[in-house]
C-alpha cells in the first residue's frame, strides 16, 4: 500500500515538476516572442514614419526612441533598393550584411537576422528590417541593430530554480543566450539531447545527460519565428528535490510503520500465544496426567478460555481418578476372574482328556468281545468241513465274549446310573455274615482253580448293618474277585468285620502283588489297571472298583486301601448298624 | 528237543517212503496231528504269518481262520514277544494289535521297522481305535495296512492276500 501510494506520489512529483518546468519554459518562449514582437513593432512604426517625415524630424524621433529604449537600439539605418546605406543614426554606419535581409524587404516581408555580435560592442544583437513604402512602393529598408541584452535580462528575470539554466540557441545549435555571455555564439551544444530535439523544430521535456554530463531535467521549446530554440534545464536532482524527500520519507514512513506494524505484531502474538501455548502445554500434561492450573495472564478471551479450561481439566481429572481407580479394580478383578478361567479351562482340558480316554477305553472294551465274537462266527460260517474241537473252541469263543461283552455293559449301565444318582437302593436290615458266604460262595471256583484260601472272620454276634442287599454283594464280590485276580497261587484271602461304637467295618484282605503307592488313587478310576498286562490275566471290565465305591457311597461311606506292595492289599468300609 | 523230533521223522520217511503218520506217530510218540503238522513244515512253501494279540478271545479265531486258510500262525501276546518272534522266526506278515501290555503296536511296529531282517515284514495294525488320528499315525510308523475292530473276516483274509502278493513280487 505504502509502496502504491508512493509510487502515485512519484508520479504525481514527477508530473507537476515536468508541468512546471514546461510551464516555466513557455512562459520564457512567450516573454520572448512579447518581447520580440514589441522590437517588430517598433520597426514597424518607425518604417511608416520614415516614409512621411523629413530627415531632421525623424532623427530626433529616432534620437528620443533610442533615449526611450535605451541600449535597445544600437542603431538605425536606411537603405535604399539598390542596398546602399543612405541613412543611420551612427557617423559611422555599422557594415550589416545587406544580403541577408535585402530579398525579404524587398518582397515587403519584416525580416529578423540571425544573432551575430555587434561588429562595434561586441554585444549579440538581431537586426531587424522593414520596407519603407512610398504609394506601395518600396522605396528603402528600414533597419535596426537590436541589442538583445534587454531580452535577456527579462529572460533572466523567469524564476527556474536555483540550478536551472536556460538556453537559446539559433538552428545550427550556436549558443545565443546564456547567463554567461562570453560563451553567446562561442559555443555550439547541438550534442545536447534537448538541443538537438528543439533544432528538428520539436516541442518537449524530458530526463538526459546534457552536455555537461549532468542529469537534467530539460524543456524545449522552438520558436518559429526567429528559428531559435529555448532550452530549459533543471538539476534532475533539484528537480526532483521533493520527489526524492518523498521517496525518502516514503522510505522512513514505511520502515516506521513495517517496523510497528512488526513490534504490534510481535506483542499481540506474544499475547496471544503465550496463553494458547500454556494452554497447549497444559493439555498435553492433561493428556499424560500431570496437569497444573495455568495462570490466566490477561482478560480477553484466551483468558477466560483458559479459565474454563483449567475448570474442565480439573473436572476431567478427577473423573480420570475416579476412573483410574474403577479400572484399577476392574482389573484386579479381571485378573482374578482370568486366573479362574485359566484353572477352569485347565480342568475342562483335563476332563475332556480324561473324557477322551474313557471313550477310547470303553470303544476298546466294548469292541474286543464283540471282535472276537464276529471273527469267531464268521470262522464259523465260512468253514463247511471243521473238526469238532475247533467249531466247539469257537462257539465257547462266542459264548464267553457274549457273557463278556454283557457284564461289560451292565457295569458301565450301573455306573452310569451311580454317577447320575439314578441308582435305586433298598435299605434293610442286613446281615453281615450272611452276605459275606453269598459272596464267598459265587468266587469259591475261581479261588479254588488259582488254589487260594479264602477265609471269612466274622463274630457270631455281629450287628446287622443297614444296607441294600444286593448292591453290598456285588460290592463283596468286586472286593473279593480283584483279591483273587492280584494273589498269587497259594496265596490267602480274609474277608473280616469288626464291630465298632455305631460301625460294622468290612474289611476284604489279600497275600497279593500290592499296589505301589502312586497308583492306589487311580484304581478307583474307570477301567484304571495298575498294571497294564493284568487285563489279559485277570479278564476284568475295569469298573468293578469305580462301581463298588459309587455303591458305598450311597450309603454314606467311603472304600479305604491300605496296601504293601508284593505283600498285600485291604480294603475296608465302614457301615451304619441297623438301628430298630 | 523239536529238532530231534524233526530229524526222526526224516530219518523214518527216509527208510520208508510209503510209511503212514499214524505209523510215525506210534514210532516217536507224538500226536498223528503233530506229526502230519511237522511233514508239512519241511517242504513247507506255506507263509507264516503272526497275529500279536493280547486278546485271547480275539487271537483264536483268527488263527485258527487263518490256518485253514493253509497259513502257518505264530501267536505273540505282547509287544516284546513280538519283537523277540519276528526276529527268530521271521514271519512273512505280522497282524498287530495295537492295545497291547507293556509297548504298544505303534512302539512295536516302529522298533521292527528299524531293524534289517524285521523292517521288510509288511504289518497289517489291528485296533478298536478307529480315530483318524491312529491310522495316520499307524501308516507313518511303516504300517502297511490298518484294520479296525470288529472286522469282516474275510476283509482281514483277502487284505492279507494281497499283502503278501506284493512283497512276493517285490
Amino acid at each position: 500500500m505504502v509502496y502504491v501510494s508512493y509510487e502515485h506520489s512519484q508520479a504525481a512529483i514527477h508530473n507537476s515538476v515536468n508541468t512546471n518546468l514546461l510551464v516555466a519554459t513557455e512562459n520564457t518562449g512567450k516573454a520572448i516572442d512579447n518581447w520580440m514582437d514589441a522590437r517588430k513593432d517598433d520597426i514597424r512604426i518607425i518604417s511608416a514614419i520614415a516614409e512621411n517625415s523629413e530627415e531632421e524630424k525623424f532623427r530626433k524621433y529616432l534620437s528620443s526612441f533610442q533615449n526611450e529604449h535605451e541600449g535597445v537600439y544600437q542603431e538605425f539605418f536606411i537603405i535604399d533598393p539598390d542596398g546602399k546605406i543612405i541613412f543611420s543614426t551612427l557617423n559611422n554606419p555599422s557594415n550589416v550584411l545587406k544580403e541577408s535581409f535585402l530579398k525579404d524587404a524587398l518582397e515587403g516581408r519584416l525580416f529578423i537576422s540571425d544573432v551575430s555580435l555587434s561588429n562595434t560592442t561586441n554585444l549579440p544583437e538581431v537586426v531587424i528590417t522593414n520596407p519603407i513604402r512610398k504609394n506601395d512602393t518600396i522605396t528603402g529598408i528600414m533597419g535596426a541593430r537590436v541589442s538583445i541584452e534587454n531580452l535577456y535580462m527579462i529572460i533572466e528575470g523567469i524564476d527556474i530554480g536555483r540550478s536551472g539554466e536556460i538556453f537559446l540557441v539559433n538552428n545550427k545549435g550556436e549558443l545565443i543566450f546564456h547567463k554567461d555571455r562570453f560563451r553567446i555564439l562561442h559555443e555550439n551544444i547541438k550534442n545536447n539531447f534537448a538541443v538537438k530535439e528543439v533544432i528538428y523544430e520539436k516541442n518537449g521535456v524530458g530526463d538526459y545527460i546534457n552536455y555537461k554530463g549532468e542529469n537534467v531535467l530539460g524543456s524545449y521549446y522552438w520558436l518559429p519565428l526567429y528559428r531559435w530554440g529555448l532550452v530549459v534545464e533543471q538539476n534532475r536532482d533539484e528537480a526532483y528535490a521533493d520527489m526524492m524527500t518523498l521517496e525518502k520519507e516514503t522510505a522512513t514512513i514505511s520502515i516506521f510503520a513495517v517496523f510497528c506494524v512488526v513490534l504490534v505484531a510481535i506483542v499481540i502474538s506474544k499475547r496471544i500465544t503465550e496463553p494458547i501455548e500454556s494452554l497447549k502445554n497444559g493439555a498435553a500434561g492433561l493428556v499424560k496426567g500431570n496437569f497444573k492450573p495455568i495462570s490466566v495472564t490477561s482478560k480477553n478471551e484466551i483468558g477466560e478460555l483458559t479459565e474454563i479450561f483449567n475448570q474442565t481439566a480439573e473436572e476431567l481429572l478427577e473423573i480420570r481418578k475416579k476412573l483410574e481407580t474403577k479400572i484399577e479394580l476392574a482389573n484386579k478383578d479381571l485378573e482374578v476372574k482370568n486366573k479362574e478361567l485359566i484353572l477352569a479351562n485347565e480342568e475342562l482340558k483335563k476332563l475332556d482328556s480324561l473324557k477322551s480316554d474313557f471313550l477310547s477305553l470303553v470303544s476298546h472294551e466294548l469292541k474286543t468281545p464283540l471282535s472276537a465274537i464276529r471273527t469267531s462266527a464268521e470262522f464259523l460260517d465260512s468253514e463247511e468241513t471243521m473238526e469238532p474241537d475247533i467249531r466247539k473252541e469257537m462257539l465257547k469263543n462266542v459264548i464267553s465274549n457274549v457273557d463278556r461283552l454283557t457284564r461289560l455293559i451292565n457295569d458301565i449301565l450301573d455306573l452310569s446310573k451311580i454317577e447320575a444318582g439314578k441308582m435305586e437302593f433298598h435299605y434293610e436290615k442286613v446281615n453281615v455274615e450272611e452276605i459275606a458266604k453269598v459272596a464267598i460262595e459265587n468266587i469259591r471256583y475261581l479261588a479254588l482253580k488259582n488254589n487260594i484260601a479264602v477265609s471269612m472272620e466274622i463274630p457270631e454276634d455281629l450287628s446287622p448293618v443297614l444296607a441294600d442287599r444286593d448292591k453290598l454283594i456285588i460290592v463283596l464280590n468286586n472286593l473279593l474277585g480283584n483279591a483273587l485276580k492280584f494273589t498269587y497261587n497259594g496265596g490267602r484271602v480274609i474277608l473280616s468285620a469288626i464291630e465298632e461304637k455305631d460301625d460294622i467295618e468290612i474289611r476284604v484282605e489279600d497275600t497279593g502283588m500290592g499296589i505301589d503307592k502312586d497308583k492306589v488313587s487311580k484304581i478307583f478310576d474307570k477301567f484304571y489297571q495298575a498294571d497294564s498286562t493284568s487285563r489279559r490275566k485277570t479278564g476284568g471290565s475295569g469298573l468293578g472298583l469305580t462301581i463298588s465305591r459309587g455303591i458305598i457311597r450311597a450309603h454314606g461311606s467311603e472304600i479305604c486301601v491300605e496296601s504293601e506292595p508284593q505283600k498285600g492289599s485291604s480294603f475296608y468300609f465302614k457301615l451304619k448298624k441297623y438301628e430298630t | 528237543m523239536n529238532k530231534n523230533i524233526d530229524d526222526k521223522i526224516v530219518e523214518l520217511i527216509k527208510k520208508n517212503e510209503n510209511i503212514s503218520n499214524k505209523e510215525i506217530s506210534r514210532i516217536i510218540g507224538i500226536p498223528e496231528k503233530e506229526v502230519e503238522m511237522r511233514i508239512r513244515g519241511y517242504s513247507d512253501s506255506r507263509e507264516k504269518i503272526m497275529i500279536v494279540d493280547d486278546e485271547m478271545a480275539t487271537l483264536l479265531p483268527l488263527k485258527r481262520s487263518l490256518e485253514a486258510q493253509g497259513y502257518i500262525v505264530i501267536e505273540a501276546y505282547d509287544g516284546y514277544q513280538a519283537i523277540e518272534k519276528s526276529k527268530t522266526e521271521v514271519p512273512e506278515l505280522i497282524v498287530l494289535d495295537l492295545m497291547l501290555p507293556g509297548i504298544d503296536g505303534f512302539e512295536v511296529c516302529a522298533q521292527l521297522k528299524k531293524d534289517e531282517i524285521t523292517g521288510k515284514i509288511p504289518v497289517i495294525m489291528l485296533t478298536a481305535k478307529d480315530e483318524v488320528r491312529d491310522k495316520v499315525e499307524g501308516l507313518e510308523m511303516g504300517a502297511d495296512d490298518y484294520v479296525t475292530k470288529p472286522f469282516n473276516l474275510n476283509e482281514l483274509k483277502a487284505r492279507i492276500k494281497n499283502i503278501l502278493k506284493r512283497s512276493r513280487e517285490s
